[in-house]
């Protein structure tokens, strides 16, 4: 498989005041086609950070960033939205709240109208027709992320960066949501970084897993290694705590 | 519940404000006498059948004044609040969008405007700039959509920070189009509101600036410069200061209600 | 076993209503001394408001049913005897972990305030105890910050310990630890527990997270749509569900795995 985003040396910091925070320290990621890459940290390790870079909502302050060998380090979210689309923690907040869910879905498109690719991915997320002409406010939280997965593949974007896409969701929503990124995965459709603070949750759909602690990647490798033979003590923690609460 | 009353509320103070609206739009109708038609037949009249609000000085017919007063005071106040409220949202829309330099010389400014007491600065401007009601309304509008572009600049400042603009921009949206189609429409809502509640205040603007003599130009028919003109004799003939000050005083009140009840409706 | 416990808290029939919207339907439920009942359920479960309606929160109105805490039915007490059940015979900790204190006074100032308007003497020594249990290590260094200079962690160990200073016999905890981080968690709540064993305190602990249940607690009831679908010993749910529910809920919850 062919590495299709690739991450290189990548720094950020924060200024706020007079203090200036690390919050990505010399990232290197790399994700290949039709691989869903895990992203996996607490609060402040800097893995949402590392998306919004990679996703060129912020600028990084050194490094590279290639999208098939193609460096586009620098790129506005404008250029970048040509080949990768975000799923945000949020997915209500990430439609217009005055627009309806077509009108947004198509404004995705960069153009394109066709109406028959949407209603299809509407019935693939399992969705109803009808929810198209509501208003984000209108729908509840799984149905705006399903949603927001029907935009994210109308658009055309090859690669989709979920930030913490179900935390904000129940138990059984997130359930659904995570069929419908299962079934695009099995048809090969899915090359995806996937970032959450549930260790549970990516090993169940993740190729590999990055772990990342403090602004830096402390453990990386394919899912059965890293969680059946941690090698960090933080991973090690993670996978501790993980391991208390999981059920049967 | 509350939303409820609140929307009643709404609802009642709108008619008021329309019948108010269309009571000085169609004042020929409404008053039979020439508004400017001076009678020495009929000097400082009481209210009677034939002056419904007695007369002036000059025997005109306040009445017909007080409604033809409305049509200029009303139609220089919603003038002057659109064209802050479009200039003001223009401005802080841009600002709060694009930040940086932009942002910092348009809002010194803005904080210039605010140094001085609004009327204060509209007396010096409507001053140096002579009477007339065009004096008058630049007067005011130089320090009115300051209040607008704070308010846009706040809300585009926060609505740019949502996950929609990001994903507009993702789409490959230009600057012109996010600004249009996305931030427009989700800051309409507050600002209009505060122009709702801008009409009471600017009305007292106008109406005092006519008092001073730094507004309309006689024998022009404006409320303000009626209660200045009626003053004088205000002993002998009470009414002719008494019902355009009651007209400013129930229109603001109206107009202020509404602006209220649609801000707490909107919070509710 | 169960059977044979002193029952602290009986709630029998409750139906609770927020201003328009019933959110709890006739609700029954026992709690015995010294254990710790988990009420799991998602969103707009009524989870939280069963435990508003315990505390006599005025947000909340009692429709039908009653709730008895020991020999007091707190459902007909007057607000100012609910007022002083609460915090000294029933301790509340809430998910927001700032949100129990002023964020701009010293910890020990609430800290005494807490003692004083519950009638009692502020008792550093006690405060020390606590915050040792709960792996508060320099307690004088903490107790003169401020609460906006800590992190999430450290204030919701905080709150906890500003529960257990009065020793109340109750504990009510609302969605305590999903504000913080899964490694936090888990410590936070061993400490609990552990606080929990030297005063033998009784806890209801509120919570979407079926595996932190699972972790802590001796019995779980499972709440969906203002109904307690199944209430049974935390092993046996977790085993052998009798709800068709409860079943979704349990296989919907993310497994550790090794593709």
């Amino acid at each position: 498989m062919d590495i299709i985003l690739e991450g290189k040396k990548l720094n950020k910091s924060f200024k706020t005041g007079e203090k200036k925070t690390q919050v990505l320290c010399d990232v290197d990621f790399f994700l290949k086609e039709g691989e869903v890459l895990g992203i996996v940290g607490e609060s402040g390790s800097g893995k949402s950070t590392l998306l919004r870079v990679a996703s060129g909502l912020e600028k990084p302050d050194s490094g590279e960033l290639l999208y098939k060998g193609r460096d586009y380090t620098g790129s506005s979210p404008r250029q970048t939205g040509e080949f990768l689309q975000i799923l945000f923690q949020d997915a209500e907040s990430s439609f217009d709240p005055r627009m309806t869910m077509e009108r947004s879905i198509m404004e995705a498109g960069r153009g394109k109208k066709d109406k028959e690719e949407l209603l299809k991915l509407v019935k693939m997320a399992g969705l109803d027709e009808e929810l198209l002409k509501r208003k984000p406010g209108k729908l509840s939280g799984g149905q705006c992320q399903r949603m927001a997965i029907v935009r994210a593949f109308y658009s055309g974007a090859e690669i989709l960066l979920c930030d913490e896409m179900t935390s904000a969701l129940d138990v059984s929503t997130q359930a659904q949501v995570m069929q419908i990124m299962q079934r695009l995965k099995k048809e090969g459709k899915l090359s995806a970084v996937f970032v959450s603070h549930d260790i549970a949750l990516v090993s169940e759909i993740c190729d590999r897993i990055m772990v990342m602690k403090d602004g830096r990647c402390v453990e990386e490798g394919e899912t059965p290694e890293v969680i059946g033979s941690p090698k960090d003590d933080h991973t090690k923690e993670l996978i501790e705590s993980a391991r208390k609460q999981s059920i049967g | 519940m509350k939303k409820k009353k609140l929307k009643a509320k709404i609802i009642i103070l709108s008619v008021l404000a329309l019948l108010l609206l269309l009571m000085t739009c169609f004042a020929g109708l409404v008053a039979k006498n020439d508004p400017n038609a001076t009678s020495a037949a009929a000097i400082r009249t009481a209210p009677c059948a034939d002056y419904p609000f007695g007369t002036d000085n000059l025997g005109r017919c306040v009445f017909s004044r007080v409604l033809y007063g409305g049509r200029t005071t009303i139609t220089a106040t919603f003038f002057l609040v659109a064209v802050s409220f479009a200039a003001g949202t223009l401005i802080g829309m841009i600002c709060g969008y694009h930040g940086g330099i932009i942002d910092g010389i348009l809002m010194r400014i803005a904080d210039i405007m605010l140094a001085f007491p609004q009327m204060v600065v509209a007396i010096a401007v409507a001053g140096i700039l002579g009477g007339g009601m065009k004096g008058a309304m630049i007067a005011l509008g130089i320090t009115m959509w300051v209040s607008f572009a704070r308010l846009a600049r706040s809300h585009t400042f926060s609505l740019k920070k949502e996950a929609f603009i990001k994903a507009a921009l993702i789409a490959g949206k230009g600057d012109i189009y996010i600004i249009i189609v996305h931030i427009l429409p989700n800051l309409l809502a507050p600002v209009l509101t505060n122009a709702l509640t801008q009409i009471g205040t600017t009305m007292i603007g106008l109406s005092g600036l006519s008092f001073l003599g730094l507004g309309v130009v006689p024998p022009t028919a404006e409320w303000g410069s009626m209660i200045s003109e009626g003053r004088a004799y205000i002993q002998i003939a009470p009414w002719a200061v008494l019902y355009p000050a009651l007209a400013t005083l129930i229109t603001i009140i109206i107009f202020n209600c509404l602006g209220d009840a649609v801000m707490d409706y909107r919070e509710a | 076993m169960v059977a044979d416990k002193e029952k602290i808290l009986k709630i029998s029939g409750l139906s609770a209503a927020y201003e328009d919207a019933n959110v709890i339907n006739s609700v029954s439920l026992d709690v015995y001394k010294g254990e710790v009942l988990c009420i799991v359920g998602e969103s707009g479960s009524g989870k939280s408001t069963l435990i508003k309606a315990i505390c006599a929160d005025n947000s909340v109105s009692v429709e039908e049913g009653s709730i008895t805490y020991k020999d007091k039915v707190v459902t007909d007490l007057k607000a100012r005897e609910v007022q002083k059940l609460l915090g000294c015979e029933i301790g509340l900790i809430q998910q927001n972990p700032w949100g129990a204190f002023n964020p701009i006074r010293r910890i020990d100032v609430q800290f005494k305030e807490t003692f004083r308007s519950h009638g009692k003497f502020f008792h550093a020594e006690r405060i020390k105890e606590i915050f040792e249990v709960l792996g508060l290590k320099d307690p004088d260094k903490i107790l003169k910050m401020r609460p906006y200079e800590l992190s999430g962690g450290m204030s919701q160990r905080i709150a906890i310990a500003a529960a257990f200073v009065l020793n109340p016999k109750l504990l009510l905890c609302d969605e305590i630890t999903s504000a913080l981080d899964v490694t936090i968690a888990m410590q936070v709540m061993q400490q609990l527990m552990e606080l929990k064993k030297q005063q033998e305190t009784t806890i209801i602990m509120v919570t979407h997270n079926l595996g932190l249940a699972k972790c802590i607690a001796d019995r779980i009831a499972i709440m969906y749509e203002g109904k307690i679908v199944e209430c049974a010993e935390a092993s046996d749910i977790l085993k052998d569900p009798q709800d068709e529910y409860t079943k979704r809920l349990i296989s919907d919850v993310p497994r550790l795995r090794a593709i």
